[in-house]
């Protein structure tokens, strides 16, 4: 789908027309490529005390050195960032890393935050400001408590400010988690990345220091086997890409209806097509067969298939609600109880789950969606926990306006204004929501148990 | 097959479109003499000879495929036929040829293959007429064709044609009614096309008028154009196909004929020892022709 | 990727069916109207290449064909191949053996497989009426030709000066049989006269056929089995809906002119169909290798021909003498095999061949047996529904069956060794064709 109006603010004269007339103007995200940089310019980051000099240490270092900490070595090698600890004048930084584990009293986050903001006018588009902090936990002294929690108002607010492309996102240590556990070390990639284009206003909470950091970056899923329900089209078509792209052995689900394309996605992934209705009271079982046929194992489930059959409430006929119900939640905790159950997906697995924004701040004419999509986050909750013993996680991606062929029946008006309306100014593409979906699906995603992370560019509505 | 000890050579086998000329020529002469005496009864008493008569490979693969036979150098015995045919057509055309070529119906033919017959094989024709006789609605006369080969006889044909309405003097009529006819399961269809007899005649010099055009045709009573007799009787020696084997007897009656375009249901099967064939219309059910194939055993 | 190099071995290894796919087949003039005997192929291959995932592999053949072919498809397969997602590398050929097509495209390639000349191949087939070939005229096509081989100007304005209008007429394709200019269905109308099959008896195979068929599809059974195509999910002349009485209203199209009553119905006859199938072959090795569960094998094959040309047999009838040979050779009787797939060209082309099995009097006179050659119970002939229910793309349902039997076998002989029954199961496959011509194949689950 193309977004016209994003297209027009960013060339020729219609940009210069809006420029004036000080039109919303989005920019064009920049977008993951395999082989490109990280960052295209220097990090700055912000912040004192061990945590921050291995952040520092993390990004600075050579590709391919290892870098040493009093610890552990935090990742097989460094990131080859060009990283100041000081907000140097009239440098355009790509990114703006504030280390805030440490802060004890509201008072500790001034020094960080006014150095960010006198970067703040030269961020270069597409730029990064990325948090790491403690959550807020009634244990805590109060002004401990105070300033964790102030992190969160201060990033969301600050994610609203970022023009440009810039997002604003933070990771969410636990108490006892270290920084150079594998999931807040990828966590804080993935938000410097420019796979997380559309992911902005976020906070991400890392449980866990499980997890195993990748041998190679641009392959995290070497050697994994992934099912991807509804692939044939729109998001699960651009899962299944990311997933293989990521170095995923894929196998494409989708209704037999949808095969055609299905067969299309399959092969362009070099995966393998299962022709299956989740809703099929064997549809776990016979996922779970043919990845241990086919590809000897299975390691991921994304539960991305859906259906929305929007109506008032008030006059939703049965089949509407029930329908919804069964392919979006009811096929999801099937198949999961099947996963559970079958003892072929044991070894350090991964369920991720399409969640909606409808599902956490509500839309009118979808509560059938809605309480599906609040299901899944809330399953995947209640599921972590039970695949931790085996080094696994299920999470949700929780994705906002998206451009597929679904919102691209909105009507042309609903649509512009639905766009426009976080903080990016436009609509995600699939491959974003595909890119956080591989994130979490990774090994080094380990320590992320039963979270929500939405893809929505902040969008205005719920949290 | 004792034939009249007179010979004519002729120099090469003659040229159909005169012979029709002239046989018109004698039709006309007959009519204008009929009322006034019978026929004459004799048959003129000479064997018309041609030798060194070879096929063409073109003509003989024209011929080929539009008999649905495979073009292999073997010529088929229909093919000899189309050889020999204008040499008995010249005895047909001589003024004192007892009756009248144009209207004259083929109604049966039998043909003895007595060894395969290949192309550029030196064939020698002979030709004579015999046994005139009478039949229920006219006069039937055989004409003979012999060929051989390195001196020996490889294939001999017997046409029988009918003279409608003329009769000879004196002769006790022939009132045997043709048994009927119950159409049998067919075994397969011909589709002939209205340009068939055209195309026929093109590749056999037998350009009677009956069977060019629905003009000509109407000229000379029949409705539309009909198929040459031996046309159809070669489709069905095709139709029986390689089973024939070198040497065999091909023997077919000609009823109705077939006004073209046509369908006819056809029948060829195996029996006893050789094989039948019959045509017939596959609505009407009325019978075009009937014949068998038999192997000739040494 | 290594390529491996098969030794050739003396004695005959075991060739396996280790899936298929197939797109729906549509009716002539349906979804498929637009698409080519070359896009239907190779979208069947290409589902095939997703289902097991062989993107980029280097099959060792490919062997598929087209019953209604233009000359423009003198590669069709190979095209085919070089079209879809696996490797440009990969070998094809042409086969064109009627509706034997398919099948005999099964059995050539088992045989490679069998020898060692091969460890992988794709069997296939694909038709379309939509797009069959129109060729011009005889005499169009002799003054093209020679105004193509003339030398000058004049040479070629001589040779168009023979056109005449009516030349210029296409020649429509014609699916009758050259020799007898009878169409399939009024030669089987005479066979089915012979045997007097009644209208009745065939109706039931019909119903019986779009029945199995519809129950198969609600089942998932074809799941995988078919890939979708231009947006057709389910094979187009499936009436799931179908009864008796709907079969009864028909007016019968075939045997019209015989003495016998006509019986044959656009119900009980296999319409005019388009689509494409395929199947995947390979050594136990191959399989092993690429992660594949050998469904059934391929176990032995025979052909047959009847002379319907003089009227000695049916058209259709030559696998009634192919299948007692083929059973011999391995000492079997038709009451030992789970399964019998009969094409059903027609109704009737499936009871009579099962009236002359069943026939004392032609089991010893024309089978040479001591008796009737044996019965088939309902049960075990054409499980899933087959071509009256399906369509038939000519060359295309011979994979068609193979592929939805092997699957079938395997299914079949899981259940049974869970029960502790380790006894084989078998299956057998006739598909009757054009010419007088019959192919048969007797798999063996694996």
């Amino acid at each position: 789908m193309t977004d016209r109006y994003l297209e027009l603010v960013n060339s020729g004269l219609t940009q210069k027309l809006a420029q004036q007339l000080g039109l919303p103007r989005p920019a064009v995200l920049r977008r993951h490529r395999p082989g490109r940089p990280l960052l295209d310019g220097p990090a700055l980051v912000l912040g004192t005390g061990p945590d921050a000099d291995l952040v520092a240490r993390l990004l600075s270092s050579p590709a391919g050195g290892a870098p040493t900490t009093g610890e552990t070595p935090a990742v097989l090698d460094g990131w080859d960032v060009e990283v100041h600890r000081h907000a140097t004048p009239d440098v355009r930084y790509a990114a703006v890393v504030l280390v805030l584990t440490g802060v004890e009293h509201p008072d500790d986050l001034t020094a960080p935050v006014l150095a960010a903001a006198s970067t703040l006018k030269r961020l270069r588009p597409g730029g990064r400001v990325v948090t790491l902090s403690h959550p807020a936990l009634d244990s805590d002294a109060p002004a401990v408590a105070a300033a964790r929690q102030g992190v969160d108002g201060f990033l969301r607010s600050l994610a609203k400010e970022l023009r440009q492309g810039a997002t604003g996102n933070g990771v969410v240590v636990a108490p006892g988690v270290p920084v150079s556990a594998p999931s807040v070390v990828a966590a804080l990639r993935f938000f410097l990345s420019a796979r997380s284009a559309f992911v902005d206003g976020q906070l991400l909470e890392v449980d866990s220091a499980a997890g195993e950091l990748p041998t190679d970056w641009e392959k995290p899923l070497a050697g994994k086997v992934a099912v991807v329900t509804g692939a044939a089209r729109g998001i699960g078509a651009a899962i299944a890409d990311v997933l293989a792209r990521d170095g995923a052995s894929v196998v494409a689900v989708d209704v037999p209806a949808a095969g055609e394309q299905l067969a299309q996605v399959a092969n362009r992934v070099r995966g393998t097509a299962l022709q299956l209705d989740v809703t099929a009271p064997d549809a776990g079982d016979r996922i779970i067969a043919h990845a241990k046929a086919r590809h000897g194992r299975l390691d991921v489930v994304v539960h991305n298939a859906g259906i929305t059959r929007d109506k008032l409430l008030a006059n939703m006929s049965d089949d509407r609600w029930a329908s919804v119900l069964a392919v979006n939640i009811a096929a999801q905790l099937r198949i999961n109880e099947a996963l559970l159950t079958s003892g072929d997906f044991a070894d350090e697995p991964r369920i991720v789950s399409l969640a909606s924004t409808s599902g956490i701040a509500g839309n009118r004419g979808q509560t059938n969606y809605a309480a599906s999509k609040g299901g899944v986050i809330g399953m995947v909750r209640a599921t972590a926990p039970l695949l931790a013993p085996f080094g696994g996680t299920a999470n949700a991606v929780a994705p906002g306006f998206i451009e597929t062929e679904m919102t691209a029946r909105i009507p042309a008006v609903t649509r512009q204004v639905a766009r426009r309306l976080n903080s990016l100014q436009q609509g995600g593409q699939p491959v974003d929501v595909a890119e956080a979906i591989a994130f979490l699906a990774s090994p080094a995603a380990g320590g992320i148990l039963g979270r929500t992370l939405r893809v929505c560019g902040q969008n205005m509505v719920g949290r | 097959m004792t034939s009249p000890a007179t010979q004519v050579a002729l120099p090469r086998v003659p040229g159909l479109g005169g012979l029709y000329g002239r046989g018109a020529w004698a039709a006309a002469r007959l009519a204008a003499a009929r009322g006034t005496r019978t026929p004459s009864p004799a048959l003129p008493d000479v064997t018309y000879v041609v030798d060194d008569v070879r096929a063409e490979p073109d003509h003989l693969t024209t011929y080929q495929h539009l008999l649905h036979e495979p073009a292999t150098d073997a010529l088929p015995a229909g093919y000899v036929h189309v050889l020999g045919f204008p040499v008995a057509m010249a005895l047909m055309v001589r003024p004192d040829f007892p009756l009248p070529l144009l209207g004259m119906v083929h109604v049966a033919n039998r043909v003895e293959q007595r060894q395969a017959l290949t192309l550029g094989d030196r064939l020698s024709v002979r030709a004579w007429a015999r046994d005139l006789r009478p039949h229920r609605s006219g006069t039937q006369v055989d004409l003979v064709t012999e060929v051989s080969t390195a001196g020996a006889v490889a294939w001999l044909g017997v046409s029988t044609y009918l003279a409608k309405g003329v009769r000879l003097p004196d002769a006790p009529r022939d009132d045997a009614e043709r048994p009927a006819f119950t159409p049998p399961v067919r075994t397969g269809r011909w589709e002939l096309p209205a340009d068939v007899g055209r195309r026929y005649a093109a590749v056999s010099g037998d350009r009677n008028p009956i069977h060019l055009s629905p003009v000509t045709a109407r000229a000379l009573g029949f409705p539309r154009a009909i198929a040459h007799g031996m046309y159809t009787a070669s489709r069905a020696l095709a139709d029986v196909g390689a089973a024939r084997g070198d040497a065999f007897t091909w023997a077919v009656e000609f009823a109705a004929p077939v006004l073209l375009p046509a369908t006819p249901d056809v029948r060829v099967v195996p029996e006893a020892d050789g094989f039948a064939f019959t045509a017939w219309h596959p609505r009407s059910g009325r019978l075009h022709l009937a014949g068998t194939v038999t192997p000739l055993h040494p | 990727m290594a390529t491996r190099t098969p030794s050739t071995s003396p004695t005959p290894r075991a060739a396996y069916v280790l899936g298929g796919n197939r797109i729906p087949f549509a009716r002539a003039g349906g979804k498929y109207a637009q698409a080519s005997n070359q896009d239907m192929l190779t979208a069947a291959l290409d589902g095939l290449v997703a289902r097991y995932g062989l993107q980029g592999e280097s099959i060792g053949e490919v062997a598929a064909g087209a019953v209604l072919k233009h000359s423009r498809d003198f590669n069709l397969t190979r095209e085919a191949v070089l079209g879809s997602a696996l490797a440009p590398t990969t070998p094809a050929y042409d086969v064109q053996q009627a509706c034997a097509t398919g099948l005999e495209t099964v059995v050539s390639l088992s045989n490679k497989i069998r020898l060692g000349q091969l460890e992988s191949a794709i069997a296939g087939g694909v038709d379309t009426t939509s797009d069959a070939p129109i060729a011009v005229s005889e005499k169009l096509r002799r003054v093209l030709l020679d105004v193509s081989h003339a030398k000058t100007p004049q040479q070629r304005l001589q040779a168009l000066a023979r056109l005449r209008p009516k030349d210029l007429a296409p020649a429509t394709p014609r699916t009758s049989e050259p020799r007898t200019h009878l169409s399939m269905g009024e030669h089987q109308a005479l066979t089915t006269a012979q045997w007097e099959i009644t209208r009745e008896a065939q109706d039931e195979v019909a119903l019986r056929s779009h029945q199995r068929l519809a129950a198969a599809y609600d089942d998932g059974f074809f799941d995988d089995l078919v890939t979708p195509y231009r947006g057709l999910t389910r094979d187009a002349n499936l009436r799931a809906d179908t009864s008796l009485e709907k079969l009864a209203k028909l007016k019968p199209t075939f045997g019209l002119g015989l003495d016998a009553p006509a019986t044959m119905t656009a119900g009980n006859s296999t319409p005019l169909t388009d689509g494409a199938s395929t199947v995947l072959l390979g050594s136990a090795d191959w399989a092993a290798a690429h992660d594949l569960t050998p469904l059934a094998a391929v176990v032995d094959a025979e052909a047959g021909a009847v002379d319907f040309v003089h009227g000695v047999d049916g058209l259709l009838m030559a696998p009634v003498f192919a299948v007692p040979r083929l059973l011999a050779r391995h000492g079997l009787r038709l009451e030992d095999l789970e399964y019998v797939e009969i094409h059903e060209a027609f109704a009737s082309t499936v009871l009579t061949t099962l009236a002359a099995w069943g026939s004392e009097e032609f089991g010893r006179e024309r089978l040479g047996l001591d008796g009737a050659f044996g019965t088939v119970d309902p049960a075990r002939l054409n499980v899933h529904g087959s071509s009256l229910a399906a369509g038939h793309p000519f060359a295309a349902t011979g994979g068609r069956i193979v592929a939805t039997i092997a699957k079938e076998l395997h299914a079949r002989r899981a259940s049974q060794v869970a029960a502790g029954d380790d006894s084989p199961v078998r299956a057998l496959v006739s598909v009757c064709a054009a010419g007088g011509l019959g192919l048969t194949a007797l798999l063996e689950a694996a």
